[in-house]
């Protein structure tokens, strides 16, 4: 007999005796399930007792052993519903409501009993308390099922105990302890073997220097490059680089995102640590105006005072951000990744016609980030009516991934604007030559840009050079010339 | 079959005959009825001279969960269904399930077409139910047939606008009916929550059903235990067993027991539960007062004192950390508030238990999931859990307590770090020997 429960709606399934449902029925109300219950159980209880047709609920007869159980599991979690109030009172009471002396009902629960009193009382169901495992029945747990016994214990004998110190729980031991167990038999040729007391006190000083790295993590699953680095580890590598080949890969974020996906976890953490009012110091390439104020050599008092706020953000938790301040941020560090020659960059958000592609990425990703739970979809603010969001990633996560991208370089040239149009324009059918002029021979060009941008005319015909470029001019060429004598050394900029 | 029989001891006969008593509501509650002056004939009285005199009536059972109200009443039902078959039909309502009026009158017109072999449509609506009720009170009024409604759970129905009380009284009055409506509620006050209208409709009738005095306790556990005289326990068995059970009940430290017992689970039902039974050793074969005292020390439970217990020494770790924090007037805390506490009781004493943020926090998460912690607003879903307030639900009294009693020996610098900050300093407790000698293996 199978009794589901899922909020409100609850619904009544019945299992033949082929442990198929060969039936559901739905009810919204406590009064149609038990109206169901009943039936149901009247039926199944008639069945075991070799009564045909069904028993007259009024004259049930003296109850003779035979019994019918329903079997709530973790209960704990109704808790957590809605309607916890009245389910509850309406659970503990179903034994009385029901009136069968033939239907038992067993409470499986994390939390004690003491957590479920409410304002409706309920005669209470007799608790049946299971203590946690202690040692010696951890030791017997685990030695069950084992090919060699003697070796397995002597593990046992210097891994359990600290382990216990941690947590006692059989899912958690089992996983650190497993992986722990194949390092200690690791210098053994034969698994067979029954070790002396210089064999386990030789394994004993091998595995522990692992044992105190293993405390420290929780469970994680090895991905498949960490399998394939252990089985070539025979061949080269000695016992140090081993252990922090295990750690590095482990600390490793095997995630598969997108480069795209990683700026805007990184610009969703940045957002969420750091409050709105810095985010034009922060983002200001010119660097002027900043080096300016920041001349003012700071007081003991405010120091400690940043740093008591500084601390106190770190308790409260991030903050939430809403989306236009995300993108602008993202904006930002992408252009900031591709124009890294470039210093006055202004930040204004561009309109070319490949940021708005980019754009429709970006909320792609972002939806995609909240429902790997990345980033968390807050509430909406009230006055301005839009969603808010926080980061739910850790500092240290977000720190290795800023790292990981600035390692790789080749990913973060690939992935700004720029950088996709010259490819599309080489890619065009035509020929095309690439040669590299340095900035200090190119002064000109870059003045005439930056006039052309500040321009209020559409276009201007100079006939002659302007008088900021004439002098210009003649240094530029004397850099050319310096630069073509050292051009032997120069490497040439690899087309396409 | 026979051989079965006589191969299976006296001992588990008697128990299984004691459990069987034990479970059956009848058994329990017929002896104290049989008093004239009972609730149950009482309540037999109203009933049938309601039946009999063809009149309308209502009355409430009121007293603590587990005094037998609805089982004295049912006893009474079969009775009065015995003595006059035919003319009473029962309709029964529970205010946990059918507080509503429409699930209620539903309910009812179910009921009612059950016991008199109509068809009951499902999708007929409020105002056809109470249609049908109004015109079955008045056909059975005429046909001098009673209806008894029985509303368990009162007070769930007094809740609200009490429309379907009112329906129901209403049309008791006006209608040309014969009913009775029977309240039971573990409220005393009940009848206070009810409307001026319906309960100037509703006789003032209580029936009160309070915990029994001493004697009747005694003499309640006396006949409850005794096995029969007459039974197929062999007569020798039966006439042992009684007599050590008169022994130990008028022994004085069993009165101590069941008067604790009885100072907080006062009732009848509570009495019953009272599992001294099942401690019954097979092999000695009777009651003896051992059995009462594993009882009594079972029934008193210190649930978080368990979990405590059952703790590893990070999660004890955690708990003392918050303890310092509460004392230290920091009223809200969150997980990383708890690590920098841990790190400072680590700096200050270097000890081997100095474990990262990802494993504390796997303790932390063991720690709620057990409600020895628990988040401050349930609201908060949309942070991680590391940042979320969190507030200690054991008091340093049972944290103490806890710790002394631990399965593994907390270090000494835990138990330190514990002391320090003591609230009582009444409740100095001293470091036992064996927890400095776990320190030096």
């Amino acid at each position: 007999m199978v009794v589901l429960l899922q909020g409100r709606p609850v619904l009544l399934s019945r299992k033949d005796s082929g442990h198929s449902y060969s039936s559901v029925k739905r009810c919204e109300r406590p009064s149609d399930f038990v109206n169901y219950l009943r039936e149901a159980l009247e039926g199944v209880i008639s069945n075991l007792k070799g009564n045909s047709g069904k028993s007259n609920s009024k004259m049930s007869g003296r109850p003779d052993g035979t019994m019918v159980y329903l079997v709530f599991d973790n209960l704990e979690r109704v808790r957590d519903w809605d309607k916890s109030s009245t389910i509850l009172p309406f659970l503990f009471n179903l034994y009385d409501i029901l009136k069968m002396p033939e239907v038992g009902l067993i409470f499986i629960s994390n939390t004690s009993p003491d957590t479920y009193y409410l304002n409706v009382g309920y005669v209470e169901p007799v608790p049946l308390y299971f203590p946690n495992y202690t040692e010696d029945d951890l030791r017997h747990i685990f030695m069950v099922n084992q090919a060699n016994r003697k070796l397995y214990a002597a593990f046992l004998d210097v891994v359990l105990r600290p382990f216990c110190r941690v947590t006692r729980r059989v899912d958690e031991l089992a996983a650190a302890l497993s992986s722990l167990f194949e390092k200690y038999c690791e210098p053994l040729s034969d698994k067979q073997v029954v070790p002396n007391e210089e064999m386990k006190r030789k394994l004993f000083s091998q595995i522990r220097p692992h044992i105190a790295s293993a405390l420290n993590a929780t469970f994680h699953v090895q991905s498949q490059p960490l399998l394939r680095a252990e089985t070539n580890k025979e061949t080269k590598k000695t016992n140090s680089s081993r252990m922090s080949g295990y750690l590095e890969d482990s600390d490793k974020i095997d995630f598969h995102m997108s480069t795209s996906a990683k700026y805007l976890l990184i610009s969703a953490f940045l957002a969420s640590r750091n409050p709105a009012t810095l985010d034009a110091s922060l983002f200001d390439s010119t660097g002027v105006s900043d080096s300016r104020k920041r001349k003012r050599k700071a007081s003991e008092k405010s120091m400690e005072q940043k740093e008591m706020a500084e601390q106190e953000l770190l308790m409260k938790g991030p903050g939430t951000f809403p989306l236009e301040r995300l993108l602008a941020i993202f904006q930002c560090i992408t252009s900031l990744a591709e124009d890294s020659l470039d210093e006055e960059e202004s930040h204004e958000p561009t309109t070319e016609g490949g940021s708005r592609g980019l754009m429709s990425d970006v909320l792609l990703q972002l939806s995609s980030l909240c429902n790997a739970n990345f980033i968390i979809k807050g509430g909406s603010c009230p006055l301005e009516g839009s969603t808010r969001y926080r980061t739910a990633v850790s500092e240290d996560l977000a720190l290795k991934e800023v790292a990981n991208i600035c390692n790789d370089t080749s990913s973060a040239l690939a992935s700004s604007v720029l950088v996709t149009q010259i490819h599309t324009l080489l890619y065009r059918t035509w020929q095309v030559r690439v040669d590299y002029i340095s900035r200090s021979c190119n002064g000109v060009a870059d003045i005439l840009a930056r006039f052309g941008r500040h321009a209020t005319l559409k276009g201007s015909l100079l006939v002659a050079p302007l008088d900021r470029v004439a002098l210009l001019v003649a240094t530029d060429q004397k850099h050319w010339e310096e630069g073509r004598m050292a051009e032997g050394r120069m490497r040439a900029i690899p087309h396409g | 079959m026979g051989r079965e029989k006589e191969k299976e001891k006296p001992s588990e006969k008697a128990l299984n005959l004691l459990r069987s008593r034990l479970a059956d509501p009848n058994f329990i509650f017929k002896p104290l009825s049989d008093s004239p002056d009972s609730n149950y004939s009482k309540l037999k009285f109203i009933i049938s001279t309601s039946v009999t005199e063809a009149c309308n009536n209502s009355i409430l059972l009121l007293g603590p969960r587990g005094s037998g109200k609805v089982a004295v009443l049912e006893l009474v039902l079969s009775d009065l269904l015995q003595q006059y078959p035919d003319v009473i039909s029962v309709i029964r309502l529970n205010g946990l399930l059918h507080s509503d009026d429409n699930c209620a009158l539903k309910e009812i017109a179910r009921q009612l077409c059950m016991e008199h072999q109509l068809l009951f449509s499902k999708v007929a609506s409020f105002d056809d139910n109470s249609q049908f009720m109004i015109a079955m009170l008045r056909e059975c009024g005429l046909a001098h047939k009673t209806i008894i409604f029985v509303l368990d759970e009162f007070d769930f129905f007094a809740q609200g606008k009490q429309r379907l009380l009112y329906s129901l009284l209403d049309a008791m009055q006006s209608v040309n009916s014969q009913s009775v409506v029977i309240g039971v509620s573990c409220r005393l006050d009940v009848d206070q929550l009810l409307e001026k209208r319906v309960r100037s409709r509703f006789s003032h009738r209580k029936l009160l059903f309070l915990s029994p005095s001493k004697e009747d306790t005694e003499r309640f556990m006396e006949h409850i235990l005794s096995l029969p005289v007459d039974s197929s326990i062999p007569q020798n068995y039966t006439a042992e067993f009684n007599g050590r059970l008169k022994k130990i009940i008028s022994d004085e430290r069993f009165k101590e027991l069941i008067t604790t017992y009885l100072s907080f689970n006062f009732t009848i039902g509570h009495l019953v539960r009272f599992q001294a039974v099942s401690y019954m050793d097979l092999d000695v074969g009777f009651l003896s007062l051992e059995n009462f005292k594993t009882a009594l020390s079972s029934n008193q439970r210190q649930s978080k004192l368990e979990c405590i217990r059952d703790c590893s020494i990070l999660e004890l770790y955690m708990l003392v950390c918050m303890k310092r924090l509460e004392v230290k007037e920091q009223n809200s805390y969150n997980f990383f508030s708890v690590m920098t506490e841990y790190k400072s009781i680590h700096d200050s004493s270097q000890t081997s238990d100095n474990y990262a943020a990802n494993v504390c926090l796997r303790a932390f998460e063991h720690l709620l999931q057990r409600q020895l912690i628990s988040f401050i607003d349930n609201k908060g879903h949309n942070q991680s859990v590391e940042f979320r307030p969190v507030k200690l639900l054991i008091s340093s009294a049972e944290l103490h307590q806890g710790l002394k009693s631990s399965h593994q020996c907390p270090p000494v610098t835990m138990l330190r770090a514990a002391r320090t900050h003591l609230e009582n300093p009444s409740a100095f407790w001293l470091l036992t020997p064996q927890h400095l000698y776990s320190v030096m293996h």
